[in-house]
């Protein structure tokens, strides 16, 4: 079996809670929330801290799909980041929705950013300061991004297909049950179903929480790679593709094997199973 | 067509800017937990359970008094989201005095009304969520009603604890 690393490939794409506390007011940095509760900014965040949502300020409003390059440079502008800004994520669920803004700001090529590790729970598990004022920043003039890095980050369904067909590494971050086809939608969500359940062909179960420890931090660098290049078959320099239900989940593993793994080549399927199982004539395994 | 205390606070909302909406409905939700039952209290009906669409436990606490007036408590897990916090709040207070077949009554528009459709369309589930509130109120009045006509038989998963008092 292949030595694991003991390190984080890119340690720096993570921050500590005790880090943060002490570089607030760090000149060059904007943290950022983003959450599934979407009044949760406001009942308190970290000193410092602008709200992104997930839906409103990153998706369009009416096609599923993510905002134009110039409504992103018009948001970074609002928020007084600049290409040279280091965006700190961090939110809600374990990071899911902090991981998904990150991917989203990855997409449009914004480079310098980080996730905080244990996300709001942890930040408040450890009763460090919270405040409900809302920062103002001077407005930037972010230039618009030349392109959107679908193609480098982003798996749509052909491409999904196409990584089905050809046995390369997919991972379902979903729960078992979904993966098994047992239910459609996720726990506790059963508005959000499809019609159809199972998992894309092929595609290995590895449920996002596998890895994180109980408060929400990462696993150590060597037991992800146990859990993905032993368990998963993913292999550094092959393509993979990650999915869940509307690619949230998948962002936050999609951030494990890009930045805590190093592997390149990880393509975020965001439309997921809520597109793959309407789809009329898509392949399905129900198998567990 | 609501009761006057729910009109009330459905006519305040609709005057509010998106910001001050939703400092509203954080204040509702900072103060849910004053909607807890208080020491002495007896209750009705107790139905207290965690529904599939929601992240924790949500209680209800109904009282009908001799002049069948309701008066409804609250209980909320720590995982219930802000949205849901609040909505069970403004139920407990808009609703206080109300009759159960008036709650029984209500049309479900106001919660669009309170928490507005381009906020709740942000996620499907956040309107859903806003409403199960409504929806546990609503059973718990009809799980009081059943109790009425039948005595102490079952009603589902609600505890009767005094059905006739």
């Amino acid at each position: 079996m292949a030595t694991h690393p003991t390190q984080y490939a890119h340690p720096e794409a993570l921050v500590e809670t005790d880090w943060l506390e002490k570089h607030l007011n760090e000149e060059g940095i904007r943290i950022v929330e983003s959450n599934e509760d979407i009044l949760l900014y406001d009942t308190g965040h970290i000193p410092g801290a602008v709200h992104i949502d997930w839906r409103a300020d990153l998706q369009d409003p009416v096609i599923r799909d993510y905002i134009s390059p110039e409504k992103f440079a018009r948001l970074c502008s609002r928020h007084g980041i600049t290409p040279e800004t280091t965006c700190i994520f961090y939110g809600d669920k374990a990071n899911w929705w902090a991981c998904y803004a990150l991917w989203a700001f990855r997409l449009f090529g914004h480079e310098k950013v980080k996730i905080l590790n244990g996300g709001r729970d942890k930040w408040k598990a450890e009763q460090r300061p919270m405040t409900r004022e809302v920062p103002k920043y001077t407005k930037t003039n972010y230039p618009v991004p030349k392109k959107r890095f679908d193609k480098e980050i982003r798996a749509f369904f052909d491409e999904a297909l196409a990584q089905s067909k050809s046995d390369k590494p997919l991972i379902d971050v979903r729960s078992p049950g979904e993966y098994k086809g047992e239910i459609t939608h996720m726990p506790e969500y059963p508005q959000e179903g499809v019609l159809r359940g199972g998992h894309i062909p092929g595609a290995k179960s590895m449920p996002w929480k596998t890895a994180t420890n109980d408060n929400a931090t990462f696993k150590p660098a060597d037991e992800l790679a146990k859990i993905y290049l032993d368990q998963c078959g993913v292999k550094p320099g092959t393509d993979t593709v990650v999915y869940c239900r509307i690619g949230e989940r998948s962002s936050h593993t999609w951030f494990v094997l890009t930045y805590l793994l190093g592997l390149e080549n990880v393509r975020n399927y965001d439309g997921s199973w809520t597109e793959w199982g309407n789809k009329v004539g898509a392949p399905i395994e129900k198998n567990a | 067509m609501y009761p006057q205390k729910l009109n009330k606070i459905i006519n305040l909302f609709e005057t509010l800017p998106e910001d001050e909406r939703r400092e509203t409905l954080v204040s509702y939700a900072d103060n849910a937990k004053k909607q807890e039952p208080r020491e002495g209290e007896n209750f009705d009906l107790v139905d207290v359970r965690k529904d599939e669409e929601c992240m924790d436990t949500v209680g209800v606490y109904l009282h009908v008094d001799k002049d069948g007036k309701a008066q409804i408590r609250m209980t909320l897990g720590p995982e219930v989201q802000t949205l849901t916090r609040s909505m069970t709040a403004i139920l407990c207070k808009g609703l206080e005095g109300s009759t159960p077949q008036e709650i029984l009554d209500l049309a479900s528009d106001f919660v669009t009304r309170i928490v507005w459709c381009a906020f709740a369309a942000r996620r499907f589930i956040t309107c859903s969520r806003a409403s199960k509130a409504f929806v546990r109120f609503i059973s718990t009045a009809s799980a009081w009603r059943k109790s009425r006509s039948t005595a102490v038989s079952a009603v589902g998963p609600a505890d009767i604890l005094s059905p006739e008092s």
